[in-house]
C-alpha cells in the first residue's frame, strides 16, 4: 500500500515537471521567451500596465484626508 | 503547496526549464489577480510584439493559461482569505493583487515565491517583511 501512494506521488510529480501536456514545442519556446528572454520586458511592462490602468487591481493613491 | 506569480506560473506550464531553486514536490498555487494578469495578455492584447507573437499561439498553447491543469497549476480559491486581504488592503492600500498575494502568503507557509524580483513590487516586499512573509526568488 505505501509502494502505491509513493508511485502516486512520483507520478504527479514528474507529470509536473514535464509542463502541461497540451503546450505544443512552439509554445513551450514562446513561454520561454516571455519569462526569461527577449519578451520579458515587454511582458513586465505590460503585467506593470495593468496595475495602473485598474485602480481595483493596483490600489488608489492615499487620500490624505 | 507554494503561492507563485505568473512567470514562475508560465515557466512551469511550459515545461522547458524547472525554475531553479523551487521545490518540485509541491503544488503550486497562483492566485486569482495574477491568473487575470495572464488572461488579459490573451483576451485584451496590445500592440506590441509581445500580443503579435501571444496571437500566433496554438489554441492548445491558450487554454494551458484559461483552463490550467490542476497536476500542473492551480488558482488560488481566495473566498476563504477575503476578509483578511481586506484587512491588509486597509493597511497597506496595495491593491487587490498585493492583498490577495499577502493574504495568500500569510495562510499558505508565510512564503511567496516569484520568478523575477522586478514583478514584487516595493509595496508587497515591505508588506511582506513587515507581515514575517519570506519572499524567494526562482530563477
Amino acid at each position: 500500500m505505501a509502494m502505491a501512494v509513493i508511485d502516486v506521488v512520483e507520478e504527479r510529480r514528474r507529470r509536473r515537471l514535464a509542463g502541461d501536456p497540451r503546450m505544443t514545442d512552439a509554445g513551450r519556446d514562446i513561454f520561454e521567451r516571455i519569462t526569461r528572454g527577449d519578451l520579458a520586458d515587454e511582458f513586465q511592462a505590460a503585467l506593470d500596465a495593468d496595475l495602473v490602468a485598474d485602480p481595483l487591481l493596483g490600489g488608489h493613491p492615499v487620500d490624505p484626508d | 503547496m507554494l503561492i507563485i506569480d505568473e512567470y514562475l506560473a508560465m515557466r512551469v506550464l511550459g515545461g522547458r526549464r524547472w525554475p531553479e531553486g523551487l521545490p518540485k514536490t509541491e503544488d503550486l498555487v497562483l492566485p486569482t489577480s495574477r491568473w487575470w494578469r495572464l488572461l488579459q495578455r490573451i483576451h485584451a492584447p496590445g500592440s506590441g510584439q509581445l500580443s503579435r507573437i501571444l496571437s500566433q499561439l496554438d489554441p492548445s498553447d491558450r487554454d494551458t493559461l484559461r483552463y490550467p491543469h490542476p497536476e500542473v497549476l492551480q488558482i488560488l480559491d481566495s473566498r476563504p482569505l477575503l476578509d483578511e486581504a481586506a484587512q491588509i488592503g486597509s493597511r497597506f492600500r496595495g491593491g487587490w493583487l498585493v492583498d490577495e498575494t499577502l493574504a495568500a502568503g500569510l495562510h499558505h507557509g508565510r512564503c511567496l515565491w516569484f520568478g523575477t524580483d522586478r514583478n514584487v513590487g516595493k509595496l508587497l516586499a515591505s508588506a511582506a517583511d513587515e507581515l514575517g512573509i519570506t519572499i524567494h526568488i526562482a530563477g
